[in-house]
């Protein structure tokens, strides 16, 4: 193993079922202690990028590296994996559920325990540990998925949607144990729809559509690269009849605008001067990743 | 291995704490005990029955050919066995013959309504050219209105009164009862034996017959819990999360070794409360070393083999009920042998009893079968635990790539060809 390798390299990845191609070419890596931001549309081939990385399914071309190596079975034990569909034994009590679930991590039955007992009463979670897991609400559960996926302490973790049915102070609460991960040296590749989030977690993002890779690289880069398009403009014009603009979203402090790949901002303001618009300021905005993300898919 | 291990002790916990297994261990028990009570139960209703056929039966002889004097010395022609003599002495009180000549039929046809009498047997005057007799009897159920009662004493007492004063008493007596058989055997080593009596020669059965049936139930009561447990897991996702830590092949080996152990602890159990001392297993049921541990090597290989099988159709299922009605393809071929278990039983070397045993899916329950049935040729046993070895390796190979190809999938059933082409590809 080398240890300046990314912790995780696709090269080239193709996989298919039948007539369907889920992923094809895929090439990324994701480098030690990085939060990768993996995106893409319901259906672009997230979960299954993640389940080749998981080696649950074997790609039919194409590389892939962990740790440096081909995946071995032995590496799976350095390697968490929260799947985005819960899978839980919802008959059985939480905590025995995380010991197991732990435990086949490879991790001896008292340290599982252990490991388990910490990080239900860092989660506010062990006044539940008692109970069944059907007991609990979707949120709750979603945690327990979660508690099982890092209370085995792997040195990766694949999330795919961590956030699905938390509420706002439990997501607030699962962003700060990420980001307490990532700065501890955990590989994260971070699959999920909610934007906002990508941008206060991760450095860098790869996305993919059709299961082709449309966007990948350093996420301040790829928002400058779109912000050459995007404007914050305040004024009294309407936009409607501007043939230049892509698309707007107003506040109530002024109007977001994004313009067509062909136009500049002298465009608009020339229109603007044109039109005779009262303008209170023009500038340059940063392009929200919903943005690009919405300007791709539509694409 | 560690994992192996860890998930063997979870399935083998998970199972036995189950409802239904539980239910399962303790129920058949009860449903064995069941049955017996009610056997129990009809046996007096036997006695009842007895008790009724020996009520005295009249006889309406217009030819004259009986001497009813003779009637107290008449014995059945067959044994009985000693409870229904003792019945038959009881019941039939100061009326040792049980036979009653009538002269009236009316008379006797209204006795017969009234239950005091068993029949009614009407001979007619033309009786010895014709040979014909009508029988009157009560109305009692299918089979036992098939023959009417007491027929044999009757025609004991016919030719005991035809005989009479024409041969010697001797001969009189083995026309009567010509024989009072006494069983004997050669032994599989040739010795000469009296056959056992009738408890031990029923004891020699169902001794290694209820091993059998054990055995059997065991196989698919485990392989059972097997399939139902994939089938959930598969149903609440848990299975992708597993196969984050574990390949296929460990996940079925730990399954696979938990679910066995919790099918051995039910045999244990039922063998322990229904045979309990290990002495009586082999002097009392005949159960021989060789045949319990051939019965045990059978147990495990027809185990290993409809757990593969289960665990490679249980996958293909989205729901657990849904794997049960795939499954019952298996459980279907497998019961074969049960639906010939008189002939197997009766020759056990048959060409179709060693056929069977060398088809594998049929080859578990059919060896279990055979051995307890006789000595079965050495070369059967060879060839049919090779070609059990072979398909137990082929099914949980195969179950492993099921695994692989339709563990994550959802909704939609792979169809036959779906599943040759993984076999394929794999």
């Amino acid at each position: 193993m080398v240890l300046s390798s990314p912790a995780i390299a696709l090269h080239s990845v193709r996989k298919s079922f039948r007539t369907v191609v889920a992923v094809d070419e895929a090439s990324f890596d994701v480098q030690r202690g990085e939060i990768l931001g993996l995106l893409g549309p319901n259906g672009a081939g997230k979960t299954t990028l993640l389940r080749l990385i998981m080696d649950i399914f074997r790609p039919d071309s194409g590389t892939i590296q962990v740790f440096g190596r081909h995946l071995l079975k032995e590496d799976k034990n350095r390697i968490g994996y929260l799947p985005e569909e819960r899978g839980l034994y919802t008959r059985q009590k939480v905590q025995s559920v995380i010991e197991y679930l732990v435990q086949l991590k490879g991790v001896p039955r008292s340290q599982a325990r252990t490991n388990a007992f910490q990080w239900l009463e860092r989660l506010d979670m062990l006044k539940v540990k008692e109970r069944r897991v059907q007991e609990l609400s979707k949120g709750n559960q979603q945690k327990i998925q979660f508690i099982a996926t890092v209370a085995a302490e792997p040195e990766i973790l694949l999330l795919d949607e961590p956030f699905s049915g938390l509420d706002p102070v439990n997501a607030r609460v699962l962003i700060e144990v990420i980001q307490g991960l990532a700065a501890s040296g955990k590989t994260i590749v971070l699959s999920t729809h909610q934007m906002n989030l990508v941008e206060s977690l991760c450095r860098r993002v790869f996305m993919i559509h059709h299961g082709r890779q449309v966007l990948y690289g350093d996420l301040e880069q790829i928002q400058r690269e779109y912000s050459a398009k995007a404007l914050f403009v305040r004024s009294n014009a309407d936009y409607a009849d501007c043939p230049f603009i892509e698309h707007t979203t107003a506040n109530g402090r002024g109007t977001q605008i994004l313009l067509k790949d062909n136009k500049q901002p002298r465009d608009l303001l020339s229109w603007l001067v044109e039109k005779g618009a009262d303008v209170q300021s023009f500038e340059c905005a940063r392009t929200p990743l919903e943005d690009i993300f919405i300007k791709i898919v539509r694409q | 291995m560690d994992k192996v291990w860890v998930i063997a002790k979870r399935e083998f916990l998970v199972t036995v704490t189950r409802k239904s297994y539980i239910f399962a261990v303790v129920g058949m028990p009860l449903l064995f005990g069941g049955i017996f009570g009610i056997s129990f139960l009809t046996s007096g209703t036997l006695e009842q029955s007895i008790r009724s056929g020996s009520e005295p039966m009249a006889v309406v002889d217009r030819s004259h050919t009986l001497d009813f004097e003779l009637a107290g010395s008449i014995e059945p022609v067959r044994e009985p066995s000693a409870a229904a003599t003792e019945i038959l002495q009881n019941a039939a009180g100061s009326r040792p013959s049980g036979i009653v000549p009538y002269t009236d039929m009316t008379r006797a046809i209204q006795d017969l309504k009234a239950g005091r009498l068993s029949a009614v047997y009407l001979i007619e005057s033309d009786y010895m050219s014709t040979g014909q007799i009508v029988a009157y009897s009560p109305e009692r159920g299918m089979f036992s209105d098939l023959t009417p009662p007491d027929r044999s004493r009757l025609y004991n007492l016919i030719r005991a009164s035809l005989v009479k004063g024409r041969i010697d008493d001797e001969t009189r007596e083995r026309v009567l009862a010509p024989a009072k058989l006494k069983q004997m055997k050669i032994s599989k080593h040739g010795d000469v034996e009296s056959a056992s009596d009738a408890f031990q020669k029923a004891a020699r059965f169902f001794g290694p017959f209820s091993m059998f049936l054990l055995l059997t139930m065991s196989i698919f009561f485990s392989s059972g819990y097997l399939l139902q447990g994939i089938a959930e897991e598969k149903q609440n996702r848990v299975i992708e999360v597993i196969w984050a830590s574990v390949d296929p092949m460990e996940l079925l080996a730990g399954k696979i070794i938990g679910l066995g152990a919790a099918g051995l602890l039910q045999v244990a159990f039922y063998a322990g409360m229904l045979f309990l001392p290990a002495v009586a297993v082999f002097a009392l049921f005949q159960v021989s070393v060789t045949g319990l541990v051939l019965s045990l090597v059978y147990y495990l290989l027809g185990y290993l083999l409809f757990a593969g099988l289960m665990a490679g159709t249980g996958i293909l299922g989205n729901s657990p009920q849904e794997s049960g009605q795939l499954s019952a393809f298996w459980t279907l071929l497998s019961m074969i042998p049960m639906f010939l278990l008189a002939p197997i039983t009766e020759a056990p070397n048959s060409w179709m009893a060693r056929g069977l045993s060398w088809f594998p899916l049929t080859a578990p329950v059919t060896m279990l079968l055979r051995i307890t049935s006789g000595q079965i040729p050495w070369v059967d046993v060879g060839i049919s635990i090779v070609v059990l070895v072979v398909s137990i390796y082929l099914a949980v190979r195969g179950a492993a790539i099921m695994f692989r190809a339709a563990a994550l999938m959802y909704g939609k059933r792979p169809g036959f060809g779906e599943i040759l082409r993984w076999l394929k590809e794999a």
